[in-house]
């Protein structure tokens, strides 16, 4: 018996901004994040309290996923970020941070917000234009025929993670290894329109960093029972392997349990009339010549008995992130039905092996073209391994989006003081300096008095494109809260860093900066909030 | 959603690690003291003396705490070793962070010194790996003739030593000394002529005189035969070349034993097993793969052995089917997964909405579970099994029917037992009776009562062992006794840290010399890197690894830093020397760790310095002296990567936690969170 509530009248919160609990809130995931950004960010511990699991991360999309906000506000402000974090993996932290100094100092001028707003969007594409245009200082465009850019770009991100623990060998070899990979999923023959392969990261605890590696084609995970007894596989020529591919689950239970009640007479098994029908899926596939059958699930021991017993090689539950890149692999089509399918669904295989990581067991695909490859991903515990996965596929995924722009550029940005407490929480030990020439940026160790005399204690500004060669007129950069002039940008962007050796996703970062001022302005014109308590 | 700042001088995280750390001092080291871990709730105590155990007994609330479980599980669970050298570098390390940052020194600093020190000190120590085949050459040659030092005995030994199993054994050494130099990873480390002058040289010295005093050997050392013996065939191969009864294994595992006396005999055995196997096949020399262990708490530690076959505990009613079985072979099936009505295979999902309608009641059949027993048992008579061995769990009822049937079924098998008796017997693995079909039948098996080495069958009260055996099984059973059921786990959990040493020495084909030798030498390099830094400090900064952006700051803390990383060595070396009882206080063990390194560095070349200490036996003698072994049988070596490896998770642990400078809590305890007295330490979102 269902029971039945009155229901709650909505909740009507007029003016959020002005809240204290919002500015508070506001402000602290402000400095939670303003922490974490940079390569000496500080890490955050994220748990639930009661022991377990223990995320240890300074990635936006880690912290982001784990946080539960409340306020409606966050959840918009966090929301924003997040989908620009699925999009670009990358800048996410710059995304945040911008878009909460934005609010933060917006709120507090004594200018109507529809004014703020209004302004804040020709800045907006004021710096937009900037950016794309050929006179700004801090864009290199990515030659594809050199790796150098595209090496320095894979370690810029890979340094930027200090929870992934890496020394510089290790940076060395996964930033290789990446590139590897990347270049693995360049198709060989371009057609009209060029489609990246896949690269699938395989996970291995507990082993070195520098017993990563990347395989082209597939490793697919089996137990080691399977591993011992992997027999000769039937070919169809000396290198071809005919493959059936199955995403339906073939462990041989009932379809859909949850509907209906079914009712049987006595001495009628439905599991024995289901694996009989297994069983001729077993003889199609061996009258088909099949020497390969890889199934997403569970694939009923009976079945597996049966294929074995006459040299067919089975492997199942691949889980399902290899099913796309096996099917583009090997050109064969996912069988999702175990009653009725056609020969043209299967695929073929060059090869198939066996490989062994650590404690793990794999089968290796091995296809006819180069497309997919596997990334074997190691690190010494699940902690930084978790985090070096997550950074490892946001520098394979924001490749990709830069592939298309066959042009790939780096950023410096304009938003004053925004942008410059932005810059200033990329240190936390040191201070920041700006030189008025190029406008890039420095860095000094803290403690030192104010020394007219910088020249003498600096030599290179962070990113590494210029050195101490002439006086260039260095300033302090600090956060000037409270007293933000936004008129006054265009005329004097400070342009922040970036170069050969430190280098950022320009579209990555364009669209950061969009989404930063465009969520703030949707926050800025939030008037009220009617919030369903049922 | 809750948030808490880490005081970043007195970081709440570090001093958890340095707390939890402090607990295991004692497990450090050949003489470890164990721990009783007492269950208050149910009164049950335990004898412990590994950090992973310890671990597992204590409160990990904390974040820290639990990172640091972790990070000891992970260690475990690849090496089996070295988890206690990093529970307790964890907590040296984190003392000597939290100093520097008393110093105001920036966290960057810390981290990216740290880090680089690290890697500095394990590339130096690479001078202080000894290839295996090195070492098995060198201890086997020392275990024949009684002194190394003194050539002057050694003549005289020499003239003793005419009886034909010694001179084979002075045949095959001759001729390949001549030619292999024994190399180094890194030959071109300075230490690598001290190793070759130290630890071959003297042996060389006496093969000549040995030429010179036998009128043999002239003729044999020119024989083309032994000298084309290279390298890697002597180290793989290993048995040709070793005279002595070790199998080229056997003093290297008293090496690496660190006065695990017990357990080295066992060790021992298992390599004689798997030796003489290997004569037959032509396979790997030693393969942990094929060793399980079968624990009987309440029969006193010397009846511990090793058994050829599986050796596991049954009831006695099974013991009685067994009596009846005697010893001819016997048809055996392997079942993965549970032996019960209602298992399924992982995957299946059995369904909820399925009614069965009975006709016609039919008043013959028992209770449902019936049908199911009456047809396993069919199954399994019809096709004439007398032997099961269950991956899982057995249903009771099915084993009372086998028991009275004369059928044996085993539940809980290990995956490696299944794999070991498929391969032997020619049984296919089956998951459910009705999948059973001729071939997958194996044959041969035989039965018997595990008997004591004096003959004596064991009764241990509800359970009996029994050896399971087939022709061309390759499985061993280490047997492991003790007279106190608490410290069974303990003589189980040593007992495997033993095998996996000399497995990870083998794999790295090299191993690091011991007794402390290996820290000295970081310890000694880390300081050396100190003061040369302070020298360059108001010099052009080095380049750096994290670029620029850190290059800034580091240079100047740099001397502060690496002396922090030399601490962790220093504390390290002192609590080995107590926990030997080679100093009475740490107080004089720092003195003594103070004068070797005053002596390593007026030396000039601490690493020959540290090479000379460990030839002549000084400080670096390991562990206990063995009552009956002399002291040669005490030199001690330490493996490579999970040493190295243990190193470097206890500083990335340290460093990922010093990096932190929040907590943030989320799920439902924020209410909790609100009202504890902690709460004004939190923030809330």
């Amino acid at each position: 018996m269902s029971r039945l509530e009155a229901k709650k009248p909505s909740l009507f919160i007029s003016d959020p901004l002005t809240k204290d609990a919002v500015s508070q809130s506001l402000s602290l995931l402000n400095r939670i994040l303003k922490s974490c950004y940079g390569p000496a960010g500080r890490l955050k511990q994220l748990h639930n309290g009661v022991g377990g699991y223990v995320c240890i991360t300074s990635q936006s999309s880690a912290i982001l996923g784990r946080l539960s906000v409340s306020h409606p506000v966050l959840k918009v402000l966090t929301a924003s970020v997040q989908n620009h974090v699925a999009r670009f993996s990358d800048c996410g932290l710059f995304t945040a941070i911008l878009c909460c100094s934005l609010i933060e100092n917006f709120k507090s001028l004594p200018v109507p917000s529809c004014t703020v707003i209004k302004i804040s969007k020709d800045l907006l594409s004021l710096c937009t234009d900037y950016l794309k245009s050929e006179a700004c200082g801090c864009r290199v465009s990515v030659d594809f025929s050199n790796l150098k850019t595209l090496l320095c770009l894979v370690r810029s991100v890979l340094t930027s993670k200090p929870a992934c623990m890496l020394n510089a060998t290790e940076v060395d070899h996964l930033t290789m290894l990446i590139v590897k990979a990347f270049m693995f999923t360049i198709p060989c023959h371009v057609e009209t329109k060029a489609v990246l392969g896949k690269c699938v990261t395989v996970p291995v605890k507990g082993r070195r960093v520098l017993d990563s590696t990347v395989l082209p084609g597939l490793l697919i995970e089996t137990p080691e029972i399977q591993f011992a007894k992997l027999l000769s596989v039937k070919r169809i020529s000396s290198d071809a392997i005919k493959i059936a591919l199955f995403c339906v689950s073939m462990s041989g239970d009932l379809f859909n349990p949850e509907e209906g009640m079914i009712t049987v007479h006595h001495g009628i098994s439905l599991e024995m009339s289901e694996l009989n029908q297994l069983l001729n899926v077993g003889k199609q596939l061996v009258n088909d010549e099949v020497g390969l059958v890889v199934c997403q699930k569970v694939i009923h021991p009976s079945l597996k008995q049966y294929l074995k017993e006459n040299q067919v090689m089975v492997v199942d539950r691949a889980g399902l992130s290899v099913m796309e890149p096996l099917s583009q692999m090997t050109g064969s089509k996912p069988i999702a039905s175990i009653h009725s399918f056609s020969p043209s669904c299967y695929g073929s295989l060059k090869d198939v092996c066996t490989k062994s990581f650590g404690s793990k067991h794999f089968v290796h695909l091995i296809p006819n073209d180069t497309v997919v490859c596997s990334l074997v991903l190691c690190n010494r515990n699940e902690t930084t391994w978790d985090e070096l996965k997550t950074c490892s596929l946001s520098t394979s995924s924001f490749k990709d989006a830069d592939y298309s722009q066959t042009q790939y550029q780096l950023i410096a940005d304009a938003f004053c003081s925004s942008l410059e407490s932005v810059a200033c929480s990329l240190s936390h030990d040191d201070e920041i300096l700006t030189d008025t020439v190029y406008g890039h940026c420095w860095l000094v160790p803290s403690g030192f008095p104010s020394v007219s005399n910088w020249s003498d204690l600096l030599s290179k500004c962070g990113c590494g494109i210029n050195s101490n060669t002439q006086n260039l007129n260095w300033r302090l950069l600090r956060p000037h809260f409270g007293s933000p002039t936004p008129q006054s940008c265009p005329e004097e962007p400070s342009v922040k860093a970036a170069d050969l050796l430190t280098l950022d996703c320009f579209a990555a970062k364009y669209s950061g900066l969009q989404v930063a001022v465009e969520t703030a302005n949707l926050i800025l014109d939030l008037k009220c909030i009617i919030e369903d308590q049922n | 959603m809750a948030f808490r700042d880490v005081n970043s001088r007195r970081h709440i995280g570090l001093q958890q690690l340095s707390s939890l750390a402090s607990a295991g001092r004692t497990l450090l080291g050949p003489m470890k003291s164990c721990k009783f871990v007492v269950d208050e709730s149910t009164n049950q105590s335990m004898l412990i003396c590994s950090a992973v155990r310890l671990i597992e007994s204590l409160d990990l609330s904390s974040a820290a705490g639990q990172l640091l479980n972790e990070t000891i599980q992970a260690q475990n669970k690849e090496f089996k070793t070295g988890m206690s050298t990093l529970l307790f570098l964890v907590g040296a390390w984190s003392n000597a962070v939290l100093e520097c940052l008393q110093q105001n020194v920036p966290v960057s600093a810390i981290v990216s010194v740290m880090s680089e020190g690290l890697n500095s000190c394990c590339e130096k120590v690479q001078c202080l790996q000894i290839s295996v085949h090195d070492v098995n050459k060198e201890l086997c040659s020392s275990s024949v003739r009684p002194n190394t030092s003194s050539s002057k005995t050694y003549e005289v030994a020499c003239d003793g030593f005419l009886n034909p199993q010694i001179f084979l054994c002075l045949q095959k050494e001759v001729s390949p000394s001549k030619e292999l130099v024994p190399r180094n990873s890194c030959s071109h480390q300075e230490a690598d002529s001290n190793l070759n002058k130290g630890l071959v040289s003297p042996l060389a010295d006496c093969k000549q005189k040995r030429l010179t005093h036998s009128r043999y050997f002239s003729a044999l050392a020119t024989s083309p035969s032994s000298s084309q013996l290279d390298d890697s065939q002597v180290c793989l191969s290993g048995q040709s070349a070793h005279p002595c009864e070790c199998y080229g294994l056997g003093h290297l595992a008293r090496a690496l034993s660190h006065g695990n006396e017990p357990n080295m005999k066992l060790l021992k055995s298992i390599v004689a097993y798997q030796h003489e196997r290997a004569e037959c096949s032509g396979s790997n020399q030693f393969n942990i793969a094929e060793v399980v262990t079968c624990c009987l708490p309440g029969l006193p530690e010397s009846y511990s052995c090793i058994c050829p076959g599986f050796v596991t505990l049954v009831s006695p009613e099974q013991a009685a089917v067994i009596k009846h079985l005697g010893d001819k072979p016997l048809r055996i099936l392997l079942t993965e997964g549970d032996l019960t009505e209602a298992y399924r295979h992982l995957g299946f999902t059995k369904p909820r909405n399925i009614r069965t309608v009975l006709e016609r009641p039919d008043l013959q059949e028992g209770r449902p579970g019936d049908v199911w027993l009456n047809t396993s048992l069919d199954i399994l008579t019809r096709s004439q099994v007398s032997l099961v061995l269950v991956k899982g769990h057995v249903c009771e009822n099915l084993l009372e029917r086998c028991v009275a049937n004369k059928i044996l079924v085993v539940g809980s098998v290990p995956q490696k037992v299944l794999s070991a008796f498929g391969e032997a017997s020619g049984a296919q693995p089956v998951t459910y009776l009705t999948q059973l079909s001729a071939s997958c039948v194996g044959s041969g098996a035989q039965l018997e009562l595990w008997t004591a080495s004096d003959g004596r069958a064991m009764d241990l009260g509800e359970l009996v062992p029994v050896r399971i055996r087939v022709r061309g099984l390759t499985l061993l059973t280490a047997v492991l006794t003790t007279a106190v059921p608490a410290k069974m786990q303990l003589v189980e959990d040593r007992f495997w840290t033993l095998v996996y040493r000399l497995h990870h020495a083998l794999r790295d084909g090299k191993v690091f010399l011991g007794g402390g030798a290996v820290e000295l030498l970081c310890l000694s390099h880390s300081q050396a890197l100190a003061k040369q830094t302070l020298k360059l400090a108001n010099k052009k900064p080095v380049k750096e690894f994290h670029g620029p952006w850190l290059a800034a700051s580091s240079a100047e803390y740099k001397p502060v830093v690496l002396q922090a990383l030399a601490s962790g060595w220093s504390q390290y070396l002192a609590a080995v020397m107590c926990n030997t009882a080679k100093a009475t206080s740490l107080f004089e063990a720092q003195t003594l760790i103070e004068h070797h390194l005053k002596k390593a560095a007026d030396c000039g070349s601490p690493s020959a310095y540290v090479l000379k200490e460990f030839q002549t036996g000084g400080m670096f003698q390991g562990g206990p002296v063995p009552s009956t072994g002399s002291a040669e049988g005490c030199r001690v070596y330490d493996n490579v990567t999970a040493k190295t490896e243990a190193w470097r998770r206890a500083l990335d642990l340290v460093l990922l936690v010093l990096q932190t400078d929040a907590e943030i809590i989320s799920g439902p305890q924020t209410n909790q969170l609100l009202n504890s007295p902690a709460s004004s330490e939190f923030m809330f979102l």
